[in-house]
């Protein structure tokens, strides 16, 4: 609660460092700022508070989840600096930045239905800003409608779906829901409006997480939008996202899983399959992420099909371990599409001019394509193995078959860099400071999740 | 008189007004019906006993977004036909896909059962109870509209202002 | 005292809309059968302080009234969450300054959001 309360005010004081005349202090303050809030959060550990009315609930998953969307942001911080510093409206930038936080923070300690709507709503409005603000791009320009017309229409069917469970559990408390649910299931007289407000919950939140018959906005918006935001995008509002669906599944609706289970393996199913193979076919790099970003959805999902003792941890150990990945991925991406071109191509010849660096994007990349040493391997193995205690055993074998799909075009990046530089290929622009430095501690954090991942699964489970 | 008749008419009107919104060549009378199709549900609104609700929905809806969304169709230059040609496959799939949505709700509400009124008392809607419950149990949620709002007035001012410098 | 209003308490405003409709769609129509009809190009053209009238009206215009109309929505949005608190305000300020408290800090926020607004320059017309 003091962390959502510092974010909150974080961004008011953000939003007044430009008519105030402090803008020089404005990164220093948010960096001050964000590790304050971590440490608050932190603190708070093993606390479980209900705070007003039992509107939000700070137990150790959320605590965690907040935290780790803090983290993510202080780390995509280290990159944006060239993004806030040459732009008109940084301080507008950094606002809406830390608004979308305090969205996504809400939505991973929600404990009633209104609170999640109302984080959910000040993440993605934000968002859709953040998206088109290119102003002078028209592709930004077009991501930003795009992702606001799809998630406006998403959020239509989450309301819906919350409107039919309220009318049949008089409630939005998801305690008192949950006890709704149990009761009627244990009696066997679910009412049909709990059965239709779930699965249009789903279809909602599925929007939201880009879920395969619903991902078709992804990559046009991850790929329009400023790349530094595609990187905030993929990583802290898809973390916060899949912790507010878990959160709401595995609170409420984990009595009555006999009936959405299965719709979510399937969809889990073709999530992964869908991202995977249409990456392969990806030249520009920014795309194929965003198609990786869909496939990673997929797996997420698994978790929540499994819905079992350990795949709060998992879901965890994933999100953390993909987001660690896609950060160091797309810093990489940002530090060589710095004239607007992000073909895949581009990579040629980076692993002669930058040997270490190269390195360090092959762990990552490794990470991401779940290869054993690193941290997404584990991330892979926990949700895999709790899927396979709930006994979906064809859900892991799809998930196996579609992360090998996975590899081949996650071992293209590495192919790509270790090629001989193309005789028309611009020089490449070398990696700044602020990219090494964010490539340093990604990697480095992948490969110590990787060494002991027992202890961010171990957290929650 | 049967009581629900007004419920019917009511629904009846704003089904239509909503359909046509979507089926009228011009905008400006897509718009209109949007403004009727509004007064209708606002008048749901008050067949719930929801006064308030009733009178956001047409203070804000029909009477600010509404203006809102004129000002964005004179933004477009409407003496050009400038809506593109959709293939009729693309009709079709969209025609599948939204009959097959409205056949999975009907399916799945077609069994419903009715439940119990949830509330007894017949007041909930007025001012003063929602405001108790807004300053009351809802307060959080409350005071997290005006980071809501100030994150639509950054977004305004950051997409709509001319940059300077 | 608690307001306690039922469907039927709108009764008369219903009425009155019908009268009100009624009126306007009586006079409309009472001047088209009363009046004569002399129907020419001049006088089925738009009236323009007597000038020919020139172009199209559908002209495409300035975003600055824009975001003048969304901010207004997002103010408008903001009073009208005062009105359940101001209908209750008498009743909760014998206990002490809570509601208060509740609305200052809601409108502080937004307070900061005006000044913001007024600094940026947003509502100047240049």
């Amino acid at each position: 609660m003091k962390a959502l309360i510092v974010i909150a005010l974080l961004g008011v004081v953000t939003m007044m460092s430009e008519v105030f005349r402090f803008k020089k202090l404005l990164l220093p303050l948010v960096v001050v700022g964000l590790l304050a809030a971590c440490g608050l959060a932190i603190g708070d550990w093993n606390t479980a508070i209900r705070y007003y009315s039992d509107m939000v609930y700070f137990d150790n998953y959320s605590l965690a989840f907040t935290s780790l969307i803090i983290v993510l942001t202080l780390l995509w911080l280290i990159i944006s600096k060239g993004y806030f510093v040459s732009d008109s409206s940084r301080a507008e930038h950094a606002t809406l930045i830390l608004f979308t936080l305090c969205g996504g923070v809400i939505m991973t300690a929600y404990s009633d239905l209104s609170m999640f709507f109302v984080g959910l709503e000040i993440l993605s409005i934000s968002l859709y800003v953040l998206a088109s603000s290119n102003k002078h791009d028209l592709k930004s320009n077009e991501a930003g409608m795009k992702y606001f017309l799809m998630g406006s229409f998403a959020t239509g069917f989450l309301l819906f779906g919350m409107a039919l469970i309220y009318g049949a559990a008089a409630s939005f408390n998801l305690v008192k829901i949950a006890e709704y649910v149990q009761t009627t299931a244990a009696h066997g007289q679910t009412p049909m409006f709990v059965y239709t407000g779930v699965l249009l919950m789903m279809v909602g939140l599925m929007f939201k997480v880009s879920a395969a018959p619903f991902h078709f906005w992804a990559p046009d918006v991850y790929e329009g939008a400023p790349t530094l935001i595609t990187a905030f995008m993929a990583t802290v509002v898809k973390t916060a996202a899949f912790a507010a669906f878990y959160r709401l599944f595995s609170t409420c609706f984990g009595d009555i899983s006999g009936f959405w289970a299965q719709t979510l393996a399937v969809i889990s199913a073709v999530t992964m399959l869908t991202g995977n193979i249409l990456a392969v076919s990806q030249t520009s790099l920014k795309r194929m992420l965003a198609y990786s970003s869909i496939a990673h959805a997929g797996y997420m999902l698994m978790a929540i099909v499994a819905m079992n003792k350990i795949s709060g941890g998992a879901i965890f150990l994933y999100a953390t371990a993909y987001s660690l990945g896609s950060l160091g991925a797309f810093a990489c991406l940002h530090a060589i599409s710095k004239y607007g071109d992000e073909s895949i191509e581009n990579l040629k010849g980076f692993a002669a001019d930058n040997k270490i660096w190269a390195g360090l994007l092959g762990v990552i990349v490794l990470s991401l394509a779940g290869i054993p040493p690193v941290a997404g391997f584990f991330a892979k193995y926990y949700i895999f193995y709790g899927v396979f205690q709930s006994n979906f055993t064809w859900l892991v074998l799809v998930a196996i078959l579609s992360s090998l799909i996975g590899v081949y075009y996650y071992f293209r990046i590495i192919i790509t860099m270790v090629q001989p530089r193309s005789e028309k290929a611009t020089v490449l622009p070398a990696l700044t400071g602020a990219h090494k430095a964010l490539l340093l501690i990604s990697a480095l954090l992948a490969l110590g999740i990787g060494i002991y991942p027992a202890f961010l699964q171990g957290l929650l489970s | 008189m049967n009581p629900s008749l007004p419920f019917f008419v009511l629904a009846t009107l704003s089904v239509f007004s909503a359909l046509m919104v979507v089926l009228s060549r011009k905008p400006v009378h897509s718009v209109l019906y949007l403004i009727f199709c509004f007064f209708t549900i606002g008048g749901h609104y008050l067949l719930l006993n929801a006064q308030f609700l009733f009178a956001v929905h047409i203070i804000v809806y029909a009477g600010a977004i509404m203006v809102l969304f004129l000002f964005t169709l004179m933004f477009i230059n409407m003496n050009k036909e400038l809506e593109p040609h959709k293939s009729n496959l693309l009709k079709g799939a969209a025609t599948i896909a939204a009959g097959c949505l409205l056949l999975v709700l009907v399916a799945a509400t077609k069994g419903a059962e009715t439940l119990p009124a949830i509330s007894k008392t017949s007041d909930i809607g007025t001012v003063s109870n929602l405001g108790k419950a807004l300053y009351g149990q809802y307060l959080l949620p409350f005071e997290l509209i005006s980071i809501l709002l100030l994150t639509a007035m950054v977004g305004a001012v950051m997409l709509g202002k001319k940059d300077v410098e | 005292m608690v307001l306690l209003s039922t469907p039927v308490d709108y009764l008369p405003i219903a009425m009155m809309f019908v009268v009100a409709i009624g009126f306007v769609l009586f006079v409309m129509f009472a001047t088209h059968w009363m009046g004569p009809k002399h129907k020419s190009k001049v006088k089925l053209e738009a009236f323009e302080c007597g000038i020919e009238s020139k172009g199209n009206s559908r002209l495409p215009f300035s975003i600055k009234y824009f975001l003048i109309a969304i901010l207004f929505v997002l103010f408008d949005v903001e009073v009208i969450f005062m009105y359940p608190w101001a209908v209750n305000f008498a009743e909760w300020s014998k206990h002490g300054l809570a509601a208060f408290g509740e609305m200052l800090v809601f409108l502080g926020l937004l307070v900061f959001g005006l000044i913001y607004i007024i600094r940026k320059g947003a509502l100047k017309w240049e």
